[in-house]
């Protein structure tokens, strides 16, 4: 399995994403300037120019004509896809840490950082009510007062009925769009930092700094796996082709460099989705894995990494052919 | 100390207003009267009003302590009384100054034959007592020296000996009972989570866990030579489990031990505290009998030698340690240095007990002209057996085999000395000698091997013949393997393996497999050999590896990262003695694994040689057990799957069924173009028909 590099990224990949048909790939970077990139052979499309600071986050809606990031410059931008145009900019108080599109593409989120005596806090605008993009004065907003943690990641649940926020500390929150707090849960004992709804959004799974992933039911937040590995879990995703799982992390990027990569362990690690046990390993990155994804098909996944490369694996026909016995 | 310091401030107030007192008295004219009234009763009692000065009052113990009596001096009269005087008061003036002496007369003024002797101080005298205890001042003037205090001691003894109290018996279960596992699997504790966890685990195909308590040792647990007790470190002192459920057996106070020893009988306990050491009694090193809990005898630490400081023999009949000059040796049960006296050996170095034979062997290093040389000894006879003189020596290291069939004797040479500033000495061209003596051959042969690179190990093989040793310098470390031939056969070079990274050696306690490990610095590499034909089984790696240890029956071997050497990935692999991975077990700050011992075979040699003889029908067992046991497993292991999977799909069908009844909702949000699935997209398309004119062509029909 020879990966496809994707050399775009002066610093380290934050986030990429697929749209909703897999042709294209979103990355963010701590560069400032993301990238969309065609899946298929890693040819660039084009940047989206205009940040001032660390991309923490990217989002693209369903028909694939608009594109939302989130940056440390304290804007959250909302794109043209197609031209790479800005159409809003989105001041904030803080950095923005996590955004997206709501199901229908008519809503956006964002949650910003807990900094500088700010609270952190979760906006949600009408993107077709211009009068709120250009004012900034959003549908919803939404503190996250102490004791409960700062967001460190979040995304929409089904059917744009709720939010669903990682947050700081291990705990789980679904909020519901007029900002009431609807259900919580603390399974993990580390940072959230990445949440991914599994196809229908019965299901997501976490990735979490307690070494952990795990996979929870969207409606009840009962824990129905965990998958357990020895470094903290940067990014996990759910196959919509197997039953399978990839988990992406590895050694903390601030110790990495009084470690060999050997030690850091930046494979990313598949298991079984059912069965909780791992079959498979992919070398590469020379640094922590940020960001998985799953191409839609399940042929394809990509990994962002600390290293600031984008790699796209197209699966072989072993992986496919691979079945667990039972 | 608050107390104290409270005492003292207060005394200090009292004494300023005291001086204001004193004052005022001057001051007025007219002395007052300060007589008490008529009827005043004094209840304050002196304790109240002078605690402070009568806590300094002394008492008649205080100054008994420092006194001593001398008994077995010469009977003298008057005319010589002067010239005794001065013989012991130049004798005992050694030991600090003497305050006061009384020497008892008769009528005629004539000595008893004894004295008194004050010291200023409790130790002087104490000294005085250990140094002079059995002077001899002549032929038939031998003192007898003791404390003053001990009299008292001595007096209060009771005329009839009671004995004491038998205690009921407790029947502790068959301490033996982890050796009646029909398929033989060895038990081994595990300690982890920084500490606070200590687990025994039964080594069955997937380790089981035996037993867990949270916070059962303070720093870590050692098992007994021969397994029967698992011993827990704790301030207070050391305590023993074991049986079938790890209950306590005994329990040893002495506060803040560190190091223990077991004798390999197992029936005496050797402990070591740092703190409290009393001159008179000694605490520093304590040997208690098992069975009783007794303390057997105390002993000074003077020496900064390594542990263990006394030295077992191989069945627990003598313990020996090293002194200056001298190597003590000791017996039990009585606890008394045998014969009475130690070993002389001026400038002895090192020493070391055959495993299996009441053999001691030291080495003497060189002084002045005489050259270095290596002894061995029998005990209790102190006959010695073998003498070896070695030239040109920097240092040795001795090394027994295990069945005390050889001992190697590793020989630093110099080719030149260079004495730096008094007794800092400098050796240059260092080169290596293996002295090997053959113990079972009479008169004790002795073979010579020599190695010019440093020797970084060396291991004799258990059982059997070999000896391997790691030499040379990174990257270039070979390890090179020799035989001795039996009965004045040669000792003869086996094989060298070249280029390995290996730091350590560990032999299979039956011999014939080794593991070359390259530990912590180098990674963790092992590799596998069976020396038997030299064939490396293996060759792999546990990643900063830190521990390796074979199982007490040479069937597996375990590798483990500890936290007490490195931080991360700690845990445990478990590998067969092929090197093949038998099970990989993570651990949270996973600290240390011990195997249980296992007691020697109960099973003579004429029964063990049927059973090599028998060996492939025994094997043909064993193989079909594991074999049912493997498809039992992997039966296990697929039942398991198979209901985890039906749980989840029963689970996914709900959910899918839900999914199903909000396609509406979907719909209704996407603007009705439904994208459920990722390429079924026809109620998307719009047909459009698109026509254009390819050619025309005009042609006339004819009829």
């Amino acid at each position: 399995m020879k990966p496809i590099m994707l050399h775009g990224h002066e610093r380290s990949i934050t986030q990429i994403k697929y749209n909703r048909e897999g042709d294209l790939i979103f990355s963010a970077a701590k560069d400032s300037q993301p990238n969309v990139w065609y899946s298929l052979n890693g040819e660039r499309l084009g940047t989206f120019v205009g940040h001032n600071g660390a991309v923490w986050c990217i989002d693209c809606n369903w028909d694939s004509t608009k594109v939302l990031t989130g940056a440390a410059d304290n804007t959250c931008k909302l794109w043209d896809c197609e031209t790479g145009a800005q159409i809003a900019s989105l001041k904030t108080n803080t950095a923005v840490r996590t955004n997206g599109f709501s199901y229908s593409g008519n809503l956006i989120m964002y949650s910003t950082d807990k900094t500088m005596g700010f609270p952190c806090e979760i906006f949600i605008f009408d993107i077709r009510d211009g009068s709120q993009l250009q004012s900034g004065n959003p549908m919803t907003k939404v503190p996250i007062e102490s004791p409960m943690p700062k967001i460190t990641s979040a995304i929409w649940g089904p059917n744009e009925e709720f939010i669903l926020t990682g947050h700081d500390g291990g705990d789980l929150n679904q909020f519901d769009l007029k900002g009431n707090w609807i259900k919580g849960c603390k399974d993990h004992t580390g940072q959230i930092n990445d949440i991914q709804a599994y196809k229908d959004y019965s299901m997501f799974i976490t990735a979490s700094a307690d070494q952990t992933a795990r996979l929870f039911d969207m409606e009840t937040f009962e824990p129905l796996k965990m998958f357990k590995t020895e470094r903290p879990v940067n990014s996990a995703a759910i196959s919509t082709l197997h039953e399978h799982v990839v988990l992406g992390g590895g050694q903390d990027a601030s110790m990495v460099t009084t470690t060999s990569t050997r030690i850091g362990k930046f494979d990313a690690r598949f298991y079984h989705l059912v069965f909780e046990e791992e079959f498979g390993r992919v070398k590469g990155h020379f640094g922590p894995i940020n960001s998985i994804a799953f191409h839609p098909d399940g042929l394809s996944y990509s990994s962002g990494g600390e290293d600031g490369y984008v790699r796209v694996h197209y699966f072989d026909q072993n992986y496919l052919d691979f079945n667990f016995e039972y | 100390m608050a107390a104290g310091r409270h005492d003292s401030e207060s005394r200090k107030s009292r004494e300023s207003e005291s001086h204001i007192d004193d004052e005022d008295i001057e001051e007025e004219e007219e002395e007052p009267s300060f007589s008490d009234p008529e009827d005043f009763v004094d209840d304050v009692t002196d304790e109240e009003l002078l605690h402070d000065v009568l806590k300094k009052k002394p008492k008649p113990s205080d100054s008994v302590d420092s006194v001593i009596i001398v008994d077995c001096i010469p009977q003298v009269g008057k005319d010589r009384l002067e010239k005794l005087k001065n013989v012991i008061k130049k004798l005992f003036s050694k030991f600090g100054s003497v305050v006061n002496t009384f020497y008892p007369v008769d009528e005629e003024g004539t000595t008893r034959g004894y004295m008194f002797l004050e010291f200023s101080s409790p130790q002087n005298a104490h000294e005085a007592v250990k140094m002079t205890n059995g002077y001899k001042l002549d032929k038939t003037h031998i003192f007898k020296v003791n404390h003053f205090s001990d009299f008292e001691k001595y007096v209060n003894i009771p005329e009839e000996w009671v004995p004491p109290e038998p205690k009921d018996y407790e029947d502790l279960g068959n301490l033996r009972n982890w050796l009646m596992n029909k398929e033989c699997y060895d038990q081994f504790s595990v300690i982890y989570g920084e500490g606070e966890k200590t687990a025994i685990f039964l080594n069955t195909p997937e380790p089981t866990k035996v037993e867990e308590r949270a916070r059962w040792t303070e720093t870590y647990v050692r098992w007994s030579p021969q397994g029967t007790y698992l011993a827990t470190f704790h301030q207070r002192g050391i305590a023993l489990w074991g049986g079938p459920d790890f209950r306590r057996i005994m329990k040893f106070g002495h506060q803040g031990v560190q190091l223990i020893d077991f004798s390999p009988c197992e029936r005496y306990l050797v402990t070591f505290s740092p703190l409290q050491d009393s001159q008179e009694d000694p605490q520093a090193i304590i040997i208690w009998d098992i069975l009783s809990g007794v303390k057997k005898r105390g002993f000074h630490c003077e020496s900064r030698s390594t542990w263990p400081i006394f030295k077992w023999n191989h069945n627990g009949d003598y313990f020996a340690r090293i002194g200056e000059d001298t190597i003590s040796i000791y017996e039990t049960p009585s606890f008394g240095l045998k014969d009475k006296k130690s070993l002389k050996i001026p400038a002895v170095r090192d020493f070391t007990w055959s495993p299996t034979d009441n053999i001691l062997a030291f080495w003497v290093p060189e002084q002045s002209n005489t050259p270095a040389r290596v002894t061995l000894v029998e005990i209790p006879s102190r006959k010695e057996l073998c003498v070896r003189n070695l030239f040109n020596v920097a240092d040795c290291r001795m090394h027994w085999q295990k069945s005390g069939d050889h001992l190697c004797v590793k020989v630093d040479r110099y080719k030149a000395k260079k004495v730096e500033n008094k007794d800092q000495v400098k050796y240059s061209g260092i080169y290596y000698n293996f002295e090997l003596f053959r113990i079972r051959e009479k008169q004790i042969p002795v073979d010579k091997v020599e190695e010019k690179e440093q020797v970084l190990a060396f291991a004799w093989e258990p059982v059997g013949n070999k000896f391997a040793y790691i030499h040379g310098e990174a990257p270039r470390i070979s390890v090179t393997f020799y035989k001795i031939h039996p009965n004045g056969g040669k000792v003869e070079l086996f094989k060298t393996l070249e280029k390995k990274a290996a730091n350590h050696l560990f032999w299979s306690p039956n011999g014939q497999f080794i593991v070359l490990a390259g530990l912590r610095s180098m990674n963790g590499v092992l590799e596998f050999v069976d020396t038997q034909d030299m064939t490396v089984m293996n060759q792999t790696e546990h990643f900063m590896a830190t521990d390796v240890e074979w199982d007490p029956t040479g069937r597996y071997v375990v590798s483990a990262v500890s936290w007490w050497g490195h931080k991360v990935d700690n845990g445990y692999w478990l590998w067969n003695f092929q090197g093949v991975p038998q099970h990989r077990q993570p651990l949270e700050k996973f600290c240390q694994l011990q195997w249980r011992p296992r007691p020697p075979s109960l099973l003579d040699e004429s029964k063990v040689k049927e059973i090599r003889k028998n060996f492939k029908t025994w094997a043909q067992k064993f193989e079909m057990e594991d074999s049912t046991r493997k498809q039992t497993a992997s039966k296990d292991l697929l039942d398991k799957r198979r209901t985890l999977m039906e749980a989840f799909r029963e689970y996914r069908s709900r959910k899918e069924r839900e999914f199903g009844e909000q396609k509406k909702i979907r719909l209704d949000l996407r603007s009705g173009v439904d994208t459920d699935e990722l390429h079924n997209q026809e109620d998307n398309f719009t047909e459009e028909t698109i026509e254009f004119l390819v050619n025309v062509e005009e042609k006339i029909v004819e009829e």
